[in-house]
């Protein structure tokens, strides 16, 4: 289920443009450091895992690219357009080509698993009230919150909230998905089973994936297409 | 002396910037009600309905009980000086000026701000400090379709509907005092229609719309204004209740002046 056209033609993307694209970005905030910037491509299907310690700077890509920060240098571009650049409602609409997962989870805590998970399928599509239910009773089965769906997230467990969180964060079947640290608190078979889930589309093919994390477990690393290890703002090594 | 000056422009900028702030907070609430989906509008409306149970259903008895009370001492107090004038035809007027169309509307705003007003500005708040507001947006959500909309039609509904109640009570009150002094029914209803108008009707449900407003959105805006974190959520709590009852006083004002 995709954004509907209403929603979705406003801001074109650029066919063939990678997913998502740092270029020469300050995650610092260190204009008078111009050797710190970043520059990563993440391909279309690839998984790609940003990894950094505290104040790496990875804390700043999934603002950045969701366009909720402005790059003090350089350019963040998602499907070839430069987000920062668009206007607040223009961004809104934009913003539904992305699955973005917070630190956290960002779930609304008055609302059940299953409403969290219903609300970007209810508020980003216009499709009829069957659909709706049809799509979120999917995605309740594919990410098994169906034992949990109407518990509010603090009647749930960590790994059942992030679960619901992932799932919120694919309902709109899109692109690119955006996840911050998304494993703090799984165990690695909880993990590797999230980034699985996550990983795949709709129609089964591959999606890009943005993840950042602190480090990776050995379990969710034979799903992750590339490493790139980054320290001080800077990227400093990137692995296939 | 300068800095004196100083201090006063400085706080007529502030005044002015939370004003545009707040015409900005309805142009963008009222925008966005066009761009509400489908499935959408089923959800805004159920919360609209919760909305209505908390702010009007839930608020009947102590409004009713209010407007019993109110009306009960004002007719009880008049009739007594009246009386003491042979006066007791000024009684609509009291009932009608005074009761129904200042102290109602007022007394029905303020139970709402207190009850309602407090809950929407908490909300907004924690909704904030919590990084819901940054969820919705990152979904592609309008935060002012799904928390501010619903929130500004519900205060609306609400209270425009307890004013009503309002007033029908305090009417019924309004007679049972009268009758304990002595009065008959029929005189009492003859001396309160003749003041009670059209316009009286008119003018509590144009309060209703603009009391109800003014409450949804200075809470919302001042609860959606946390920055912090949860320490703030208290004082914006206060700033959203202070505010509004200002407000309510100044459009109580503003309406006798484009009335009369």
């Amino acid at each position: 289920m995709r954004p509907s056209a209403t929603a979705g033609a406003q801001v074109p993307a650029v066919a063939g443009a990678p997913p998502l694209v740092y270029r020469d970005v300050d995650l610092l905030g260190r204009a008078d450091r111009p050797d710190r910037r970043f520059s990563m491509v993440v391909e279309a299907g690839a998984v790609v895992a940003a990894i950094g310690d505290e104040g790496s700077g990875i804390e700043a890509l999934g603002r950045l690219a969701l366009g909720f920060d402005r790059p003090a240098t350089g350019a963040v571009e998602v499907f070839g357009v430069p987000v920062a650049a668009l206007p607040y409602d223009r961004l809104l609409v934009f913003r539904r080509r992305l699955g973005y997962l917070p630190q956290g989870d960002g779930l609304l805590q008055n609302l059940t698993l299953r409403d969290n998970v219903a609300l970007p399928v209810r508020f980003a599509t216009d499709h009829r009230l069957q659909e709706v239910d049809r799509r979120v009773a999917q995605l309740v089965d594919d990410f098994r919150l169906r034992a949990i769906a109407t518990l509010r997230p603090a009647q749930a467990t960590e790994e059942d909230r992030r679960r619901a969180a992932i799932a919120r964060s694919a309902a709109l079947d899109p692109a690119l998905v955006v996840l911050e640290l998304p494993f703090v608190g799984l165990t690695s078979r909880a993990a590797s089973d999230l980034l699985e889930r996550v990983r795949r589309s709709e129609d089964g093919s591959a999606r890009a994936v943005l993840l950042t994390s602190r480090d990776l477990s050995p379990s969710v690393r034979p799903a992750v297409t590339r490493v790139v290890r980054v320290v001080d703002g800077v990227a400093v090594d990137d692995r296939k | 002396m300068t800095s004196a000056v100083a201090a006063i422009g400085r706080s007529g900028a502030r005044q002015l910037s939370v004003l545009g702030g707040l015409a900005r907070f309805v142009v963008r609430t009222v925008r966005a009600s066009a761009r509400l989906t489908r499935a959408g509008r089923w959800v805004t409306l159920r919360v609209l309905l919760n909305q209505i149970r908390f702010t009007a259903l839930q608020a009947i008895g102590l409004v009713a009980f209010l407007a019993a009370i109110l009306a009960f001492l004002v007719i009880s107090q008049s009739i007594r000086q009246l009386g003491r004038l042979g006066a007791l035809d000024s009684l609509g007027t009291i009932m009608v000026v005074a009761v129904i169309r200042e102290l109602g509307p007022l007394l029905t705003a303020l139970i709402v701000v207190s009850r309602s007003g407090t809950a929407i500005a908490a909300e907004m708040a924690t909704n904030r400090v919590m990084g819901e507001v940054t969820a919705l947006e990152a979904m592609g959500i309008d935060p002012y379709i799904y928390l501010v909309l619903p929130r500004m039609l519900g205060a609306i509904v609400s209270v425009a509907s307890l004013m009503v109640l309002f007033d029908a009570v305090a009417l019924v009150s309004g007679y049972v005092a009268a009758a304990t002094s002595g009065m008959a029914f029929t005189r009492y209803t003859a001396i309160v229609l003749k003041t009670l108008s059209a316009t009286d009707v008119w003018l509590t449900l144009a309060k209703g719309l603009f009391f109800g407003s003014a409450v949804a959105v200075f809470c919302s805006y001042h609860g959606l204004a946390v920055k912090a974190g949860p320490t703030e959520i208290p004082q914006a709590v206060t700033r959203g209740v202070v505010s509004t009852i200002v407000a309510i006083f100044i459009l109580s004002a503003l309406f006798v002046l484009v009335v009369t």
